[in-house]
């Protein structure tokens, strides 16, 4: 049946030409981005050189010189790591006992963890940045370590006992059976056994402490400034840098584009807390 | 150690943690919200700490609820909102139906497709607006230009060149001007997040029911009425989460208001409570207060259509 569906001409011709046309549209951007990123700042806003210039990688080994790109890559990538390794510690245990243990309450709980990713973050941006410099780790790799595992921890959990739901409760239980203690228990039996779900939930969770623009700019004025908070600051070039002002973006954003690619299912379990199958 | 306790202990750091990180902020939001909390007051020193003598009652409020600003950001955060989710929502669905049969080259689409939603915000609006909508070397500009140009060399055309040379000079549209910077933000955000919708209605198409499609076939259904009697009805429920959870995520939408046009004529809540915070921090805390109302309307349908599922 399938095949008559199939069989119309649209459906050989029209479908993947149409398909294909959407599907560059909306990659056109990011192809733009990365085009202008290979030539200079002076021939980006050349209309004569639109489309054909002498490619340049100056943009590419002038990022450190130009906007010392290196320090908030740096930045970056220690706050997302640490920011991931804090929830996945703090969150296997809990989805561990959620999925192994239910008790009464345990659905509300996870509905309350939830909810408190929906609080809208302006609200309480001012209490966040005086608590922060009343404690005097404003602008500390530290704070915004544990901004960014607490507002993905919700999804964390979620996602981990999603994927721990899955593993027979034998197993868990015939661990216990023999005298494995609880520590045991998940590092011999839980983790091995639930590795894909652990790899793509902290992916995720990478992936999302990567692109935070709220929190990583707000709370972050040199020191523990990330990508985000960079690329902010350069804005409004007016046209002077597209060239450099590209090839920035395009490093800040290369490495997650890249690693998206590989965890479209995970998104949506993520994103949509299971809702959608 | 008993096994009823045991649990408990394992989710006592999550718990604890995520019960700090709601309550305390939001309580001290609350608390600002009451008192006159202003930090540059050269005439009133005391009102530049918080303190409980300075208790304001509802006047915070009051003063935000006539601010013309806070009206204007509340029906400019709601356009905004709206636009998004029916641009993203009719693109999505569109966009899913067509790539969701087989044909060649579906993986290499899907992935050009998804791409976008990987995008830091601060890199999407910066390339949006520098690179593709700027008025004059921003392809907008660049584009208009060349149709111009184009207009001008028929202007000397034989024949026809008298009604070229009728024609108007184009003038590129500036995103960065107070009556379009909530255009440049609904179209870079509505690029960043169809994907997102695309993604979650193939994902929930691929449980839809083939065989009832084949009945319908067989009982000579047309494409319309399979998509409007079958699919359409199937893909209620992803489309009521997908405008849920854009809609909460979208109502906080910060880094582009702030690079489009720094807030000028496009401001939404969370951008007013920013500048409110840079002084007067009553005012952020109740209009924060009115945020969080706002979010909440939309996290109570979310989470019920979310918890019906949970513990299946």
């Amino acid at each position: 049946m399938a095949i008559v569906a199939q069989n119309s001409k649209f459906g050989i011709f029209g479908r993947p030409i149409l398909a294909w046309v959407v599907a560059m549209v909306f990659f056109f951007p990011i192809f733009w981005l990365v085009f202008t990123s290979f030539k200079t700042d002076a021939d980006a806003v050349k209309p004569e050189f639109l489309f054909f210039f002498t490619p340049t990688l100056d943009n590419y080994l002038n990022m450190t010189e130009n906007y010392d790109y290196w320090r908030f890559a740096t930045n970056s990538v220690i706050t997302s790591v640490l920011a991931t390794a804090v929830a996945l510690f703090v969150g296997i245990p809990a989805a561990y006992a959620m999925a192994f243990n239910p008790a009464r309450h345990t659905k509300d709980i996870l509905m309350w963890m939830l909810s408190t990713k929906m609080l809208p973050a302006a609200a309480v941006l001012y209490p966040m940045t005086f608590l922060a410099k009343g404690a005097g780790i404003f602008d500390t790799h530290f704070v915004i370590v544990l901004v960014l595992a607490l507002i993905n921890l919700p999804i964390v959990v979620w996602m981990l006992f999603t994927y721990f739901k899955e593993i027979p409760k034998d197993i868990i239980e015939a661990g216990q059976m023999d005298g494995v203690n609880t520590w045991g228990e998940i590092k011999e039996i839980l983790i091995p056994l639930a590795w894909g779900g652990i790899a793509s939930t902290a992916l995720l969770c990478f992936i999302f402490c990567w692109n935070e623009a709220y929190w990583t700019v707000r709370l972050t004025t040199t020191d523990a400034a990330t990508l985000s908070k960079l690329i902010e600051g350069n804005r409004a070039p007016e046209g002077l840098f597209f060239g450099r002002l590209s090839a920035v973006s395009a490093a800040a954003v290369g490495p997650i584009v890249v690693l998206g690619w590989f965890c479209q299912k995970q998104l949506v379990q993520g994103l949509t807390f299971g809702a959608v199958k | 150690m008993s096994s009823r306790k045991l649990p408990r202990l394992l989710q006592a750091p999550a718990v604890i943690l995520l019960l700090f990180w709601m309550i305390v902020p939001l309580a001290m939001t609350l608390f600002f919200s009451f008192i006159r909390y202003v930090l540059n007051s050269l005439n009133r020193p005391e009102w530049t700490s918080p303190s409980f003598s300075n208790w304001r009652g509802f006047g915070n409020y009051e003063f935000v609820l006539n601010s013309k600003d806070f009206w204007f950001a509340v029906q400019n955060s709601l356009f905004i909102v709206g636009s998004i989710l029916f641009l993203t929502v009719i693109f999505g669905v569109l966009i899913a139906v067509l790539i969701n049969k087989t044909f060649p080259g579906q993986g290499i689409v899907r992935v050009l497709l998804i791409s976008p939603f990987f995008i830091m915000p601060a890199v999407n609006a910066v390339l949006w607006i520098n690179m593709i909508l700027d008025p004059v070397l921003g392809l907008n500009g660049l584009a208009i230009e060349g149709i111009n140009g184009v207009i001008a060399s028929l202007h000397d055309a034989p024949a026809v060149g008298w009604f070229f040379s009728l024609w108007p000079k184009f003038e590129p549209i500036s995103f960065r001007a107070t009556q379009t910077a909530a255009y440049a933000v609904i179209m870079m955000v509505t690029w960043q997040w169809t994907p997102f919708a695309v993604l979650i209605f193939m994902t929930s198409l691929q449980s839809e029911d083939e065989q009832q499609k084949e009945a319908a076939i067989l009982d000579g259904a047309g494409k319309w009425s399979q998509f409007r009697f079958l699919t359409l009805p199937h893909l209620a429920r992803p489309i009521a989460i997908v405008v849920m959870i854009q809609a909460i995520f979208h109502l906080s939408l910060y880094a582009e208001i702030e690079i489009v046009s720094r807030g000028n004529g496009n401001k939404n809540l969370p951008y007013l409570i920013g500048e409110f915070a840079n002084n007067n921090i009553g005012a952020a805390s109740a209009t924060g207060i009115f945020a969080v109302i706002l979010a909440n309307i939309v996290a109570i349908f979310l989470l019920r259509a979310v918890g019906k599922t949970l513990m299946e």
